[in-house]
């Protein structure tokens, strides 16, 4: 695909030789985590196509920033913070665009989370991979995009919460409440979507 | 039923953020509070839940035509050399700029030491952030001096891509 053939040499190798201007051994980087970093930019945009602008964004910014790369973390990693920062821009431009979310009401009127009632009884027992991906999908586009970045990027990210907070820009008690409140609403709307599925 | 500080709480042991003393206390609280358990069941069952969502997703362009679109990208930059040569290049002009701006700040403060002899003035430097500010506050004027670029690798991201 990329005109040449690269073996099973790892990520530093391919990194070194595109920090000396090899294209080639970046397209192969690009080959071994396209979809990591495609992904990544879904779960927090909920959009294809503007997932796809923005995965495609952030390895041109990683080119950029190429010579930036010590390797202090893997390559991969690297790469999917680029393209959560990119997302974090563009979602804040969006928000900016439009009236806040009933979400974010929700959140500054105060604890709504506190009086939903314990989800016991796990409301995805059973279903199809398909069926479950597509009901926590439609579950992660009922939150405002602050609740599911952060869900984002500590279940799949595995951010602690100071590190989240830091690429917030919010503190860490923000950070424990959203976290708490897009956890219980995902539960919620789990469990509501079963109901539904069994009418 | 549980405060919220409680159910903060609850949520940071089951993510590993408690220090481990506040984490046995906490043990003990949660064998005897079976309000606690049942939230800390939904909690786990949220987790699970989403473990493994984003296993399996798929970019939805063939890989020759998006590695097409970011080449094109890569290689429309004019004059484009290896990025290491222009990162030389570009550390080489901020070396420059650099200097330049801390010999001018450098005459500025004399002149307005010079000129303010009367108050005090102060001096602060912040090790971390590489920060240096003068105050003269007679002549009700601050410098600041910041160095650059970042000392780091990660605050060169952040510092590119953080707007708010």
């Amino acid at each position: 695909m990329t005109g040449k053939e690269y073996g099973p040499e790892n990520d530093a190798a391919l990194v070194r030789a595109a920090q000396r201007g090899d294209t080639a051994a970046f397209g192969e980087l690009v080959v071994r985590h396209r979809d990591k970093i495609y992904a990544r930019a879904l779960s927090m945009v909920r959009n294809e196509e503007e997932a796809v602008d923005l995965s495609q964004e952030a390895w041109v910014k990683g080119w950029q920033r190429l010579p930036q790369f010590l390797g202090e973390s893997s390559f991969g990693t690297w790469m999917t913070r680029i393209v959560i920062n990119l997302c974090l821009d563009h979602l804040r431009k969006q928000k900016r665009q439009r009236m806040e979310s009933i979400e974010a009401i929700d959140e500054e009127s105060g604890g709504v989370e506190r009086q939903m009632p314990v989800v016991t009884v796990n409301p995805t027992a059973g279903l199809e991979r398909s069926e479950l991906r597509e009901r926590i999908d439609h579950a992660l586009g009922q939150l405002s995009f602050e609740h599911r970045t952060v869900l984002v990027l500590h279940e799949f990210e595995q951010m602690e919460y100071k590190e989240i907070a830091k690429t917030m820009g919010c503190s860490i008690g923000t950070v424990m409440s959203r976290l708490f409140y897009a956890r219980r609403k995902m539960a919620a709307l789990l469990a509501g979507l079963r109901k539904e599925g069994l009418r | 039923m549980m405060d919220h500080d409680s159910q903060l709480k609850l949520q940071a042991w089951l993510d590993g953020e408690l220090a481990a003393q506040e984490a046995a206390q906490f043990d003990e609280r949660l064998a005897k509070d079976p309000e606690a358990q049942a939230l800390l069941g939904e909690l786990k069952m949220t987790r699970a839940v989403l473990a493994g969502f984003e296993a399996g997703v798929k970019l939805p362009e063939p890989p020759e035509f998006f590695w097409s679109k970011i080449r094109r990208e890569i290689e429309r930059e004019p004059g484009r050399v290896a990025p290491s040569r222009r990162a030389s290049l570009l550390a080489g002009w901020r070396r420059w700029l650099a200097s330049a701006g801390a010999m001018a700040a450098g005459m500025a403060a004399v002149m307005l030491i010079a000129r303010s002899e009367r108050g005090p003035a102060t001096e602060t430097s912040l090790a971390d952030s590489g920060a240096f500010t003068y105050h003269d506050f007679a002549a009700r004027t601050t410098l600041v001096w910041l160095s650059y670029p970042a000392d780091n690798e990660l605050a060169r991201n952040d510092e590119a891509d953080t707007v708010e």
